[in-house]
């Protein structure tokens, strides 16, 4: 806490300063009108905040001249006594002694300690006795009061620390810095001659108090006393700058950046080498500079966060609710443009989570929740962006209620309600016009709010997400970047323009040879697909986008940049990709802002101007052209990759009869005519790529109506255990980016995993190992039973449909496997029997993955059960975690060849040994 | 302004015209556009600066030709035949613009940095005429139709010995404007 006090007390010291140089003017402009009251009002609002600051310091002798000042300035105020230059002189003086602690406080930390300051209280006491008798006519009520109230508690007060402090003087004076002795030194003979008038003063003084309690009279006007020469000058060290002083000199190293990179590039076309070295030189400084203007418009997110506790409060008063508000990170420094952005739409958030989020006292403790609910403003930094937390300990957010205020108010449709993840659900509170309190409140619940609130940060190239726990509470999180004015960006090309991507919106980049084009860009309808380590990333050219004709040839190799705006990752196709630079951002004028896909423009080093890529833009504005690959990819704005979330294939063998499978296990998409097809060996096949690939007929392993005779059919392939084979269908339909949910009954059957209504259609979910298994028993590798032994395998997996095809495959592959629904379910089962092995899944109700196997790894009986953790994303973090937890292996749900060999290496090191030997 | 004028190329072909000075004259700076004689107040004006590098902003309504770099601030260019609507008559040079669309921004125009309001625009002219001085007395307000240019962007008329001087409407001209009301 120490360094949080010197903070405020050098916030309090530069304040004081300021207000103190006014004070002197206020003053002298008091004695030529007297009556001005706002003028006194004003001066003792100073010197009331320096006596309630000092007080909370504990600056004693500095309390005690503000609270006699201010004694004196309370009878001006209440035209108890005139203004006369008696009263300004002591008044000014008081000023001086004040800027003289002050100085010490600044240099050393703490006050002086000479007798003189306590000379001074002692004659400002008197003093303001004597003004409270003179008034004493008029009100002498509050006038006496006064003087008690002086009397007894301040005088007193000031005393006696003061007299500590002076007794203390002698030992602290040797600690002082060296400087302060050299000050001490040069000021001690004035010092003395100033302690001498002060001396004769007081002696003045009490005789003149004496006098004046006799006869009332003001005592006699003297010459205004030095401050303390010896004392410490205050020395400036803040200044205060007009803030477009700062813009423009921001604007101007904007400039110098610019000219920079320009010299850059003629230095290095030169191949100069002193040239070289200069302008090494001269980059560095720039950059230097460049951070340090930067550096200015910083400013602390505390002076918006400050705002909070009051607001908080009187919130939680309306609501009727006890909040604790706690603050985290308030030191953390954004730029001041953003800063002063954010303020509103924080407010808001705020609002929300207490009408919203926290519930009131009665029904938290129903709950077994504190009475009191905490709201949590954290605010910290993360590579390169700044994040802002607004936690509560509420109720959370019911999903269900999100979706059926969102079908009520017809945001969204039957149908997408059905498909939509809780994840997904959330978001929806980010809908325009969307508003969850059920009465409408004076605190928030008018419908607008969250809607933008996301789109204030989304201006500032910032994102907003939302997570929430049933019963436990909500938390959102704010990304935003730390400036606005210089960002790095990637420079790409398209049709022989560059354009500057920010470098906050990207992941990373990926060339794909010609090869690669062929081989894993998948194209359904107009929208391309390309596969990234196992996860479906939609692309969307650039040319595209920007209505330039895309190129020719298709077969060329392909540049993706992979961006993140919140959404879904996707990649971005360009022709080439140059660079990342610091880049100026310069607005578009008012015939182009209006186009979402450019956030703004910057200067090049040639001096040409290239359009900055507005990447929420792009997806907004490809989502309303209806592009597919948008379209599948964005769902809801700002939703995480949910876990149970899939890619879909859709097609169709027979018209009017659909069927679904994970896009993540299909390899590639084609055509082929009807002539290509050959039989070999009572087998179908096909030539394809230089080898003859089987091809399966559904229809002859599903009950299913038959293949129409085409002159052109649809295959799917997939590569599995290192060979291909394919589906014929007759239509590729769609591929949609939905959350699975599955109705295992009613199709229930061999080859099928159950069904689901996409699209108002009935579409059975294929079991494509199954089906391969069906048409070529020994397709795939099996583990020799015989030899190693069957084995118990416990699965606990929430989704019918991941349940029922990693069981098919399990099964098939000779294993015992008992199905579980959830964690808390499989923990039950493990207790009652016995198995070898534990597959689950992470994300479960009632008890989740990390969970089961923490308890697993607890239990003497069980802790050393291997367990594969499945998941259909690998998210690095999770595996870490997932690791730390006991997890043996993780492994994508859908990769039948991975997850079976965990499991024969799980069972049996020594084999998996011996395969990979 | 006037100063910064006296430095700028300025082709003197309308030497002819009488320049009156005084109180009852206004002043203009003409430029051309095809056939098209066109003029702005000359307060409308900032500079004169011949063909800068244009960059080209795809999704941009049609008479924006892209942006240019102004000694560091970025200036919308906006083409002044597609802005009013103007059917250059087809002369050989115009031929191949229409052809190469894409070869637009590397044909050279002249920019006529034009705003005293909110944001300066540069406005792209084929030739530069002369500063001129009209007499007050021979301003007109615009016949109805002026031969391929919207009437909206005409301020006033000037018959010159032979010519029409079409005065725009300089606050009509910066108006930023729908892309699809100016394509229709």
């Amino acid at each position: 806490m120490g360094s949080m006090e010197d903070d405020i007390l050098k916030d309090f010291l530069a304040e004081s300063k300021e207000n103190l140089e006014l004070l002197d003017q206020q003053f002298v402009e008091l004695e030529q009108e007297p009556d001005n009251e706002d003028l006194i009002k004003s001066i003792f609002r100073t010197i009331h905040t320096i006596k309630g600051t000092s007080g909370f310091f504990g600056f004693t002798t500095l309390e005690g001249i503000a609270h006699f000042a201010e004694d004196i300035l309370s009878k001006l105020r209440d035209g108890v006594v005139p203004v006369d230059e008696e009263i300004t002189t002591i008044l000014l003086q008081s000023v001086d002694y004040i800027k003289a602690i002050l100085g010490s406080l600044e240099a050393s930390g703490k006050e002086p300690d000479d007798v003189e300051y306590l000379d001074f209280i002692v004659e400002l006491r008197n003093f303001s006795e004597q003004i409270v008798k003179k008034g004493g006519g008029d009100s002498e009520d509050s006038g006496r009061e006064a003087s008690e109230a002086s009397d007894g508690s301040a005088a007193e007060e000031t005393k006696e620390p003061s007299a500590s402090a002076q007794e203390e003087a002698e030992d602290k004076s040797e600690e002082k810095s060296e400087d302060d002795k050299q000050a001490q030194e040069k000021g001690s003979e004035k010092a003395e001659e100033s302690s001498e008038t002060v001396a004769k003063e007081k002696q003045q003084t009490e005789k003149s108090s004496e006098k004046g309690k006799k006869k009332t009279a003001p005592p006699k006007p003297r010459k205004a006393a030095a401050p303390p020469a010896g004392a410490h000058q205050l020395t400036e060290t803040h200044v205060r700058i007009d803030v477009h002083l700062l813009d423009q000199l921001m604007t101007l190293a904007g400039e110098l950046v610019l000219s920079r990179n320009r010299l850059t590039q003629i230095t290095n076309n030169l191949n100069n080498p002193e040239l070289s070295n200069a302008n090494q030189h001269m980059s560095l400084v720039v950059t230097e500079l460049q951070e340090q203007i930067m550096k200015t418009r910083m400013q602390p997110i505390g002076n918006v966060f400050n705002k909070f506790p009051r607001i908080v409060r009187d919130l939680a008063r309306t609501a009727e609710k006890q909040v604790q508000l706690r603050i985290e990170g308030a030191e953390t420094e954004l730029d001041r443009s953003i800063i002063e952005s954010i303020k509103d739409p924080l407010t808001h958030m705020v609002r929300n989570s207490i009408d919203h989020g926290i519930e009131a006292s009665d029904i938290r403790l129903q709950h077994d929740k504190p009475a009191v609910g905490t709201l949590v403003m954290r605010a910290y930094h993360e590579g390169g962006q700044v994040i802002i937390e607004i936690a509560d300990d509420g109720a959370g957010i019911d999903p269900e209620k999100l979706k059926k205020k969102a079908l009520d108010k017809e945001l969204i449709t039957e149908e997408q309600a059905e498909t939509m993840s809780d994840r997904e659900a959330l978001m929806l509170i980010f809908l325009p016009g969307f508003s969850t309190a059920e009465k409408v409140t004076n605190i928030s619940g008018r419908g607008v709010g969250m809607d933008v609130v996301k789109t204030n940060i989304e201006k500032l190239g910032g994102t907003v997400e939302l997570q929430s726990k049933l019963g436990k509470g909500t938390t959102v999180k704010i990304k935003i970047p730390l400036t606005l004015a210089i960002i790095p960006a990637l420079i790409v090309h398209s049709a022989g323009q560059r354009y500057a991507i920010p470098q906050v919106n990207l992941v990373e980049l990926v060339h794909l040879s010609r090869e690669a084009v062929e081989n894993d860009v998948q194209v359904i309808g107009e929208s391309e697909f390309y596969r990234l380590r196992g996860e479906i990333l939609p692309l969307i050219r650039l040319r595209k986008v920007l209505g330039v004709p895309v190129s020719e040839e298709n077969n060329e190799s392909m540049n993706i940049v992979v961006l993140n705006a919140g959404d879904r990752p996707f990649g971005l196709v360009v022709d080439a990709i140059s660079d990342s630079e610091e880049i100026v951002v310069k607005p578009l004028g008012n015939h182009l802002k209006h186009i979402p896909a450019f956030a703004g423009t910057t200067l090049m080093g040639d001096g040409r101007v290239a359009l900055i890529i507005d990447i929420t833009g792009i997806t907004a504005s490809m989502r309303m052209k209806g592009d597919d690959a948008m379209k599948h990819a964005s769902v809801v704005a700002g939703t995480g990759v949910d876990e149970e979330r899939q890619f879909l294939l859709l097609c169709s063998i027979a018209p009017d009869e659909f069927f679904a499978l994970p896009l993540a296990l299909v390899n590639r998409l084609d055509k082929i005519p009807a002539s290509d097809l050959e039989f070999v060996g009572g087998k179908e096949v096909v030539q394809y790529r230089g080898h003859s690939m089987p091809v399966i007929r559904l229809e002859n392993y599903l009950p299913i109506s038959p293949l129409p005779e085409q002159d052109e059919y649809h295959l799917i392939v997939f590569n599995m255990n290192n060979k291909d084979v394919a589906f014929l269908v007759s239509k590729i339909e769609d591929s949609l980016d939905i959350a699975i949910d599955v109705e295992e009954h009613t199709f229930k059957q061999d080859g099928i995993l159950g069904s689901a209504i996409i699209k108002d259609r009935t579409t059975l979910f294929m079991d494509v190992y199954q089906i391969i298994e069906m048409h070529d028993p020994e397709f795939f590798d099996k583990p020799d039973l015989e030899e190693i032994g069957s084995a118990r395998i416990l699965l606990a997996e929430d989704s019918a449909f991941y349940r029922n095809l990693l069981a098919s495959y399990l099964t098939a592959a000779g294993y015992d496997v008992i199905t579980c629904e959830d964690g808390a379910q499989a923990w039950d089962t493990l207790q009652a029997d016995d198995f070898d092995l534990v597959i689950t899944d992470i994300e479960m109700p009632a008890m989740d993955g990390f969970e089961l196997a923490k308890k697993i790894r607890a239990d003497s009986r069980l802790k050393d059960m291997p367990i594969i953790a499945v998941t259909s994303l690998s998210g690095e973090q999770d595996k870490r975690r997932g690791m730390e937890v006991g997890f043996n292996e993780y492994q994508p749900k859908l990769d039948r060849d991975e997850v079976l060999s965990a499991v024969t290496s799980l069972l049996h090191p020594e084999k998996a040994v011996d395969m990979a030997a | 302004m006037s100063n910064e004028m006296a430095n700028l190329p300025v082709e003197s072909k309308n030497t002819e015209v009488v320049e009156l000075h005084g109180d009852n004259t206004e002043q203009f700076v003409t430029f051309y556009f095809g056939q098209h004689f066109f003029g702005l107040p000359i307060d409308d004006v900032i500079e004169i600066n011949k063909a800068l590098d244009i960059t080209p902003v795809p999704l941009a309504p049609a008479y924006v030709a892209g942006v240019v770099n102004l000694r560091g601030q970025i200036l919308t260019a906006v083409h002044l035949a597609q802005k009013v609507g103007l059917h250059v008559p087809l002369t050989a040079e115009n031929r191949d613009e229409d052809l190469e669309q894409n070869e637009e921004s590397s044909k050279k125009y002249n920019n006529v940095i034009m705003g005293s309001r909110e944001e300066p625009v540069s406005l792209l002219v084929e030739r530069i005429g002369d500063v001129m001085s009209v007499p007050r007395n021979k301003i007109e307000p615009p016949p109805a139709i002026i031969e391929g240019v919207d009437a909206k962007y005409v301020s006033k008329v000037c018959k010159l010995d032979g010519e029409l001087l079409i005065i725009l409407d300089p606050v009509a001209m910066e108006r930023p404007e729908n892309s699809n009301e100016r394509q229709a």
